[in-house]
């Protein structure tokens, strides 16, 4: 079925899809459509919406309900993913299932709030304090905007992580015909729950790369939950055993289990010698580009990319392989093009790698990056 | 009983509990003599003579050596980030209203950092009971001033001594319209357990206050022995107006309920607009929310 929506609506439908019954967050623009239509919703489905004093309330708030089983959703811009910032180590820590959207704006602080960018991406993927990786999705269209918001939810429930979809003002604001049928609805995945009847110890692992089994608060075992540095009973530890075991443990959840993060779309065309590598909004560009140069009988590839970190290594990496010129379009001053180079450093034949960035608030036109393919 | 979210609920047994089993058997390591030791006996003596299943009891905390409470509880305990207890509770209680929610932590943690969560818990009058143990000092970190520290309190953070008014914490709870304040003493047991259960008995937001001296960086117990009395028997706890007056008091700290009125909290009031809409299914709202 046609319908006429934005992002923000995809996203929403995307949230409920998952199950998503909680949401906190704080009216910031790009992202309070998303506020606006979840504080509305929510209740007629049993859930809770509630508009925190401030945006470290409000993800306090999400962290608190996701203790009890909730699943939540909190959403904002960059201004208040720099508030986040503590509580997500929080989520980390305590190994909390959170999905956070980042509706990216232009600039530094407050910069411009009605303005398109990419500018937190690297931001995004080491946003706490203590070095640990993070997920974060990128949708591309509207498709992607519900899909992908699934995926979050699932990501977070599988690993207990918090998870970030990172989009802009103009996939969440603009309003787009689209057909609702392309609307993949996924299988929903659930954190594994402690039997009820068994002992329990709350971040007990056999293996590193083990996610624990989730108690809930209100449920069937006393489960403690922690911010600090904590052994598997959930208790404060210094003993560096325990705090290597904690540590390693928090990163190889993830790095052991890649293959489950690598999000990416291939549109190879054979004996082509030039790459797109783009995300977001700019994949848009990107894939109009293309149409045109292939139209105009010239060979490209694209790669749309919709996990930005963990890097997809292996996709890009094969996506890399034979190319002479890898373009790397994007709304900033070149942050994904960092990871592009380091792996195409590591290539027996290296691409060159060219960037297309903008940082003036305007999108980046296919025209531009038409330009650079040979 | 509401349950918010349509979260699993578990059903437990009664069964009869003395202290010692709501002792979580982690022994507090907080210094000998901290006024803390005290709140915590008291908390425990308040909550087995009110019977809660420990299954029924969270404590949520953020950072500070007050901060460490919920782990010598046997209940469900979430220590989170420093002055972020209140939001956390407040995500905890309304996704399980079911559930007696205790928010616990120092006077920095409350007054300083997490100030700005206070007013907004107490206005939404979320049913939970803030114990803030004040030692007018930030322990943990060894030492400084904080905004309950008396004005001209030399310390190595405040080398020329503070030029900065305390705040009155009892006055900013009644003032932002909390419908339960009180305040105890760490050292007087048989009125802070008294205290407690009324506390948590109470519907709604309640504040309580507890004086809990640092004996290792601000020893205050000199100062406060003699200092303490109950609230006067004509203090009525619905009058605000007297119980600011006592809460203006500086020479005399009285202790006791200072102020208590009845009104619709948080999740009630959530769950009450909750049932004029109409409930949809999730795949309703898939199919029907369109412009
Ligand atoms: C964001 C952040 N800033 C600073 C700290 C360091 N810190 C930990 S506890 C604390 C103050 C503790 O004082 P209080 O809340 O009164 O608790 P007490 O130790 O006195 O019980 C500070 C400044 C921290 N943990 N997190
Ligand atoms: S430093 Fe002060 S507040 Fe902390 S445990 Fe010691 S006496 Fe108690
Ligand atoms: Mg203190």
């Amino acid at each position: 079925m046609r319908e006429f929506m934005d992002g923000a609506e995809a996203i929403v439908r995307g949230a409920f899809a998952a199950g998503c019954n909680f949401f906190a967050g704080y009216p910031i623009t790009p992202a309070t459509p998303i506020l606006l239509r979840m504080l509305r919703e929510l209740p007629k489905v049993n859930g809770v919406g509630i508009q925190g004093e401030d945006e470290i309330a409000s993800i306090g708030m999400c962290i608190g309900a996701a203790m009890t089983g909730a699943k939540v959703l909190t959403a904002t811009s960059g201004p208040g993913m720099s508030l986040y910032s503590e509580n997500i180590g929080l989520a980390i820590m305590g190994e909390v299932p959170l999905v956070i959207v980042d509706v990216m704006r232009q600039g530094p602080a407050t910069g411009g709030a009605t303005t398109a960018a990419q500018g937190d991406i690297q931001f995004l993927r080491w946003i706490t304090s203590g070095g640990f990786p993070m997920i974060v999705l990128c949708p591309s269209s509207l498709a992607d905007c519900f899909k992908l918001t699934q995926v979050a939810f699932n990501l977070a429930e599988r690993f207990r992580a918090p998870v970030i979809l990172a989009t802009d003002k103009e996939m969440v604001g603009a309003q787009q015909s689209v057909d609702t049928d392309t609307f993949e609805k996924i299988e929903i995945v659930n954190r594994t729950l402690a039997p009820a009847d068994a002992e329990f110890v709350p971040y007990q692992i056999k293996k590193l790369a083990d996610t624990p089994a989730f108690a809930p608060i209100g449920g069937p075992h006393l489960t403690r939950f922690t911010t600090s540095m904590h052994d598997e009973r959930g208790l404060l530890t210094k003993k560096p055993s325990n705090v290597n075991k904690t540590s390693r443990h928090l990163a190889q959840k993830l790095e052991a289990h890649l293959a489950e993060l690598e999000f990416a779309q291939l549109d190879a065309q054979p004996g082509a010698q030039t790459l797109i590598v783009a995300y977001g909004v700019t994949a848009r560009a990107m894939i109009e580009a293309a149409r045109n140069a292939r139209a105009a009988g010239k060979r490209v590839s694209t790669l749309v990319v919709q996990a930005l970190f963990p890097v997809p290594e292996k996709i890009l990496c094969a996506a890399l392989t034979g190319v002479a010129r890898v373009i790397v379009p994007e709304l900033n001053l070149g942050q994904y093009r960092l990871d592009v180079e380091r792996l195409a450093l590591a290539l027996d034949v290296r691409p060159e790698v060219l960037g297309v960035n903008r940082v003036d608030g305007e999108l980046i036109a296919p025209a531009e990056i038409e330009e650079l393919i040979k | 009983m509401i349950s918010n979210l349509e979260l699993p609920t578990f059903k437990f047994e009664p069964v009869n509990l003395s202290v010692n089993d709501y002792k979580s058997g982690v022994p507090p390591v907080w210094c000998p003599g901290c006024g803390d030791y005290g709140v915590l006996a008291s908390f425990y003596k308040a909550i087995s003579e009110l019977q809660i299943p420990r299954e029924q009891l969270a404590i949520v905390s953020g950072i500070g050596c007050s901060g460490r409470f919920p782990a010598f509880v046997e209940a469900y305990g979430l220590h989170g980030t420093h002055g972020r207890a209140l939001p956390l509770a407040t995500g905890v209680k309304m996704a399980r209203p079911e559930l007696t929610v205790v928010a616990a932590g120092g006077d920095g943690d409350a007054f300083s950092i997490g100030m700005g969560h206070v007013p907004h818990a107490i206005r939404r009058n979320v049913d939970i009971t803030y114990i803030v143990m004040d030692n007018e000092i930030y322990g943990l970190t060894k030492g400084q001033p904080s905004p309950t520290s008396p004005m001209g309190m030399e310390k190595k953070a405040s080398p020329y001594g503070t030029v900065e008014q305390p705040l009155n914490p009892l006055m900013l709870a009644i003032t932002c319209g909390a419908t339960w304040v009180g305040r105890g003493f760490s050292s007087k047991p048989k009125e802070l357990v008294e205290l407690i259960k009324q506390a948590i008995t109470h519907k709604g937001f309640s504040f309580l206050q507890i004086m809990s001296p640092c004996v290792t960086f601000f020893d205050t117990y000199e100062h406060f022995k003699n200092r303490t009395r109950p609230l006067p028997a004509e203090h009525d706890p619905r009058d605000r107006m007297s119980a600011l007056k006592y809460a203006l008091e500086d020479q005399t700290v009285y202790l006791g309920l200072y102020y208590q009125e009845e009104r619709l909290t948080y999740d009630q009031g959530y769950a009450a607009k909750r049932q004029t809409l109409p409930n949809y299914g999730v795949r309703q709202i898939m199919d029907k929310y369109r412009r």
